[in-house]
């Protein structure tokens, strides 16, 4: 992917206690890393909902990057202990959303560990550069709401992410067949494989 | 045992609760043969009304939540007792105050399914068999394979006895499904990231933000507290973008993790036909292989998001593995 | 809102590679942002100064400061602004110097990224809200849970700072395992002569209110109020009259009682003082073996009570104290060897476990300080010892090692050939654990002034053979089997929890390990606290270990406790969990999953529930937040709304900025 002249959009949530403070033993030692992380603390990764992380991939972030103390070693004593399971689930359902699973991770980095937290935040940007921009959710150029006059030109805004040309909605198409289970299942069978409903 | 006898002890049993509840909740006919509506029972000539056939598809469950404080009785199939025991998990529900009836189900339509052989509105009557669906047209009897126009969870169904009655009514049935493949999660996973996005994306931008999806739920217990409408947290804004309309859907599908029980109600009552329920099947499968663990079904079970253990077998250190 | 930005220069450490003055012309163009300058450096005296002077100048409502890392300076800065006349809340740090200045030396990036994260702490700060401390009494009184030596040196380090102390041992006496033991390692000097003045202490001094034969029944409140219910089981003797004379205990028929104290080594009597140094010196009936309390027959004792102490008619008591803290030092009890078939399983008389033997070199005890083979009464002239006898054990669920018993069968081996000059000792070991100091040194004793053999193998077998007990061994040095012809063998039995503590623990709260010790806050840095505030552990009941390290953490705990309740109110952080209770639907999840047991649920008048943030107890970890499924209980300061309000931040900057 090349340099697109500007950081790509990564968050990171650090837990207070073990994370943050690696991060800081990283700056501390001087550890050169990218620059595209922004990181908010929070006080344990327990704390980490996965709907945060949903919702920044989902808003534009790039990447998310979770990080807390090591099991066992949880400040609160059990906080990532929970972490772990509600992440882990996280990370595994992220791809039935069409987000590469390489755009979230979840690690352990305790406050000594200033150089694992260089390596971990060095891997993880260039994974994320590989993998290119987030796509977004945006409206098409045009809406399907027959109010489309009322809400003028404000939602008029091309799809950033695959940068193809505009695809208009095929207003010719009826509406009404629903997707059947056999059209979900018989997906990506072949390119261009019947879709069942509008598109 | 014939399905008249089926209904008559059905009725008996609950004329013999019904002194001590304030009503139960069962199914009737509705406006076609092909269509069943909840009614409450409160007394002989209402019991008069129950029924129960293959077009009995809602999940009773639904309305348990908000009825608490009433003693009710209800009527339910094995996939709708799994929403009873969820309930009874969390405790959300008064286990004292509720009568079960257990149906034992071997299916119910999906009339989608229906809709693409016949125009549903000119059936006028309706008969279920063994292995056949007797549809009574205008211009004769129209014979469908019952395995073709059931719904799709009747076909992995393997709790098809409740798991929860005061009585049961009727003989226990074999599972019909062996075991659930998620081959409708295999084909979507066939896709690509990008097509997989544009996939939602497209049906997101069919999604009207009706809210029956939530409301159809029988776990959905917030009302109006539900963190999709509140301004504080502000988590989501009710702007009818595709953005908003997709977060609150994860969100959706988030908050049910390791508590649904599949009963397949959000995707009947999406009137957009938005095959939502594959986000909730993707959850249940992951929760499946790392904790071996299906909802509701054990009363007594601690749902897997809400404990922990020190060693997790199936979790990998992922900070170890790059 | 009106808020104000400083941009730290930090000398040339953050100014370096940021350029501060544009993060500051960046900042002065967000919403609610009023004043933005750039310092050289932030936290100095001048920096604070300017502030504060800003904040009542400019009459702010919230300060950001983008510097160095709020690990590092946020208390400073929060007091700053609260001299300044804000609540200290509403204050936020954006890390610019070890996130950004110390890691890049591309100026263009890294002041881009200062101005997105000083953006996302302005956005945060407009939602903050100030919060405020509770402050609430605090009892200044403690309960320990066991009088052990532990128990006991907190109980005293308690009372001498000042504080009332319960002392509540559930055994007729105080003293523990110390107490049956004959000498103690490396000094090898009596351990009573050294724990009984302890013990006199204790039971003598005015703060101390001492409970035997008596426990936990249950505990409620919270830090600084917690209310416990104590069981004072009967003793069926007045103890306001017994003097401790032991007439009763003469002249008891019943004498055929197995004598816990003594290991059963020996018999005792039912009414009986279990040893001479009993604290407290009073005398108590195992009613099990009383002839009179099963039968209804003799009362012997009551007859002769100088002071018509005996009661037969005595019930357990229950007495409420109401405490700020609780020590729990409830030690531990030693494996049953009967489960290792190896060594006889207990069928073999003379084989003995390391506290039997205690008792029998104790001149105080049953022989006498004669060591006599069980069986027929012999002195023995070869004796073995077994090293790690359900220690280091996977196969019977006990990994671990226990950590005295290295020491304590040294200290045997030497003792038997004190007692007995021309014997023979032998020792069977993997490894030998002496690492305390002198202990290294007592070892070497054993083996080059004592003579003891230390073999180094495990032993497989045991069986009798006229009248000798064959010890079947490997000598792993050596490379070879050896075979001993023992006439006594001593079993170094490892450590357990104590009886009973699992269900101690959830009384209290606190959690415990898979082997039944307590689990303390943080192996390395806390390691006499718990999970639950105000409950502190001394002892062997957190994990095995000898008297130095038992009586050290016991003045741990008392120093905390001491700690705790120096003042007369406690101050709560208010960076804590708090409900919206016309958001709670009162499901009880976050109830169930708070690792401290902060959280209660609380009736309403029309009968829902709603849960309930003990203040006191609340550590601010959060978990409850994401646990509730409609995130009415919200982690102050890091409310869901705060944190969104940073990821929006970002994701909208790019949006805005999309030139970097």
């Amino acid at each position: 992917m090349p340099d697109m002249g500007r950081d790509f959009r990564i968050i990171g949530f650090l837990c207070n206690w073990c994370s943050y403070g690696g991060a800081d033993a990283a700056g501390v030692a001087r550890f050169s890393q990218p620059t595209d992380l922004r990181i908010i603390r929070v006080p344990c990764s327990g704390r980490v909902d996965p709907m945060f992380v949903a919702k920044a991939l989902l808003s534009g972030a790039d990447g998310v990057l979770v990080s807390g103390c090591h099991p066992r070693d949880c400040h609160y004593s059990e906080g990532n202990f929970y972490a772990r399971r509600r992440l882990e689930m996280l990370r595994r359902f992220l791809p039935i959303l069409g987000v590469d699973e390489g755009r979230f991770e979840y690690v352990w980095v305790s406050a000594s560990e200033g150089s694992r937290w260089r390596d971990m935040v060095t891997k993880f940007t260039e994974k994320i550069h590989d993998l290119g921009p987030m796509p977004r959710m945006m409206e098409p150029a045009r809406t399907l709401c027959s109010l489309e006059g009322m809400l003028g030109q404000s939602l008029a805004q091309p799809d950033m992410a695959s940068g193809a040309a505009l695809v208009l909605p095929d207003w010719d198409k009826p509406a009404g067949s629903v997707l059947t289970p056999a059209d979900i299942a018989g997906m990506g069978a072949e390119p261009g494989a019947k879709e069942g409903g509008n598109g | 045992m014939a399905e008249n006898d089926r209904m008559a002890e059905l009725r008996a049993a609950v004329l013999q609760e019904l002194p001590r509840l304030d009503f139960v909740l069962g199914y009737a006919r509705g406006f076609d043969p092909l269509h069943a509506t909840p009614i409450t029972v409160r007394n002989e000539k209402d019991a008069g009304r129950l029924i129960f056939d293959p077009t009995c598809v809602q999940n009773l469950a639904t309305s348990l939540y908000a009825l608490r404080g009433k003693r009710i009785g209800l009527v339910v199939k094995g996939c709708d007792s799994r929403s009873v025991v969820e309930l009874m998990q969390e405790k959300l529900v008064d286990r004292e105050n509720l009568v079960i009836f257990g149906l034992p189900c071997d299916g119910v339509l999906d009339l989608a399914k229906v809709r693409t052989v016949v125009d549903i509105a000119r059936v006028r009557g309706a008969e279920f068999t063994g292995g056949e669906v007797r549809l009574l047209l205008p211009e004769g009897e129209k014979v469908l394979p019952r395995r073709d126009v059931l719904a799709d969870k009747c076909l992995r169904c393997r709790y098809p006895n409740p798991l929860v009655a005061d009585h049961m009514i009727g003989e226990k049935i074999e599972p019909q499904g062996a075991e659930d493949t998620y081959a409708d999660l295999d084909g979507f996973e066939k896709l690509g990231m990008q097509e997989r996005f544009d996939f939602w994306k497209r049906q997101m931008s069919r999604c009207i933000r009706c809210y029956a999806c939530r409301n159809a739920c029988p776990l959905c217990v917030c009302k109006h507290v539900c963190l999709a409408d509140s301004r504080d947290p502000h988590w989501l804004t009710s702007e009818a973008t595709l953005q908003e309309k997709w977060l609150f859907q994860v969100m959706h599908a988030l908050h049910l993790a390791g508590r649904c029980t599949e009963c397949g109600e959000c995707q009947r009552s999406c009137p957009m036909g938005i095959p939502i329920l594959l986000l909730k099947r993707k959850m249940n499968r992951e929760l499946k292989e790392v904790f071996n663990y299906e909802a509701g079904v054990d009363p007594e079970a601690v749902p897997p998001l809400h404990t922990f253990q020190m060693e997790e077998d199936k979790i990998k250190d992922r900070g170890q593995l790059w | 809102m009106r808020i104000g930005v400083m941009v730290c220069h930090c000398g040339n450490n953050i100014a370096a590679t940021v350029d501060v003055e544009a993060v500051a012309a960046a900042a002065r163009e967000f919403p609610d942002v009023v004043y933005a300058t750039d310092h050289m450096y932030a936290c100095s005296d001048p920096g604070q100064k300017t502030i504060e002077q800003v904040i009542r100048d400019l009459k702010l409502d919230g300060v950001v400061v983008a510097s160095c890392s709020p690990r590092m300076h946020e208390v400073t800065f929060r007091r700053a602004v609260e001299r300044g006349g804000l609540n200290r809340y509403m204050f936020e740090m954006a890390n610019i110097r070890e996130h950004v200045a110390w890691i890049s030396l591309d100026r263009k990036r890294n002041t881009q990224k200062a101005t997105d994260l000083v953006r996302m702490a302005v956005e945060k700060l407009r939602v903050d809200r100030p919060l405020t401390p509770k402050s609430f009494d605090v009892q200044k009184r403690v309960l320990v849970v066991g009088g052990g030596v532990a128990g006991i040196q907190a109980a005293l380090d308690c009372a001498d700072g000042g504080l009332d102390v319960i002392l509540v041992e559930r055994r007729s006496s105080i003293g523990g395992i110390m107490s049956k033991l004959d000498k103690t390692f490396p000094t090898v000097d009596c351990s009573v002569c050294v724990l009984g003045p302890k013990m006199v202490d204790a039971g003598q001094n005015p703060r101390i209110t001492l409970h035997a034969l008596s426990e936990v029944e249950e505990v409620s409140g919270y830090v600084g109020n917690f209310e416990v219910k104590i069981r004072k089981r009967t003793t069926y003797v007045d103890w306001t009259k017994c003097t401790g004379c032991g007439a009763c205990q003469e002249k008891c028929p019943s004498r055929k009682v197995p004598d816990a104290f003594n290991e059963n080594v020996s018999f005792t009597t039912a009414i009986n003082i279990p040893f001479p140094q009993a604290i407290p010196k009073r005398a108590s009936i195992d009613a099990e073996h009383c002839i009179r309390l099963t039968k209804g027959k003799c009362g012997a004792c009551e007859k002769v009570c100088p002071t018509g102490a005996i009661d037969y008619a005595m019930q357990d008591e229950f007495v409420t104290e109401k405490v700020g803290a609780i020590i729990a030092a409830t030690g531990l009890s030693l494996f049953d060897h009967k489960k290792c078939g190896e060594y006889g399983a207990g069928r073999y008389p003379d084989v003995v476990t390391s506290l039997a033997y205690e008792r029998m070199l104790s001149a105080s005890g049953p022989t006498a300080g004669h060591i006599k083979r069980p069986s027929d009464g012999a002195e023995p002239k070869t004796v073995v010892f077994i090293a790690c006898v359900g220690s280091r054990d996977r196969s019977l669920n006990r990994p671990y090692c226990s950590n005295f018993c290295c020491m304590y069968t040294a200290k045997q081996a030497i003792l038997t050939r004190d007692h007995i000059p021309d014997s023979k000792a032998y020792v069977f070991y993997m490894d030998i654990r002496a690492n305390g100091k002198g202990y290294e040194e007592f070892v070497r004793r054993a083996q080059e002034e004592y003579g003891v053999e230390y073999v180094r193998g495990r032993v497989a077998q045991i069986y009798p053979q006229n009248g000798k007990l064959v010890v079947r061994g490997a000598d792993t040095l050596l490379g070879r089997q050896v075979e001993i012809a023992a006439d006594l063998v001593v079993l170094a039995v490892g450590a357990e929890a104590a009886k009973g503590a699992p269900e101690l623990a959830e009384k209290l709260r606190i959690s415990y390990d898979a082997y039944g010790f307590f689990m303390e806050s943080h192996p390395k840095l806390r390691p006499v606290e718990t999970n639950t505030v105000g409950v502190y552990l001394a002892g062997a009941c957190q994990g095995p270990k000898d008297i130095p390290a038992s009586v050290a953490q016991a003045s741990a705990a008392a120093g905390k406790v001491l700690a705790l309740l120096s003042k007369d109110k406690l101050e709560s952080d208010p960076q804590i969990a708090l409900v919206a209770a016309n958001r709670c639907i009162g499901c009880g999840k976050c109830e169930r999953t708070c690792p401290f047991g902060a959280i209660r649920m609380r009736e309403l008048r029309d009968g829902s529930q709603r849960a309930e943030v003990v203040e006191t107890v609340c550590q601010g970890c959060g978990i409850c937040s994401v646990t509730c499924p409609v995130r009415a209980i919200q982690l102050q300061h890091f409310t869901d709304s705060q944190l969104l309000a940073e990821v929006n931040a970002l994701c909208r900057t790019w949006d805005e900025t999309s030139e970097s």
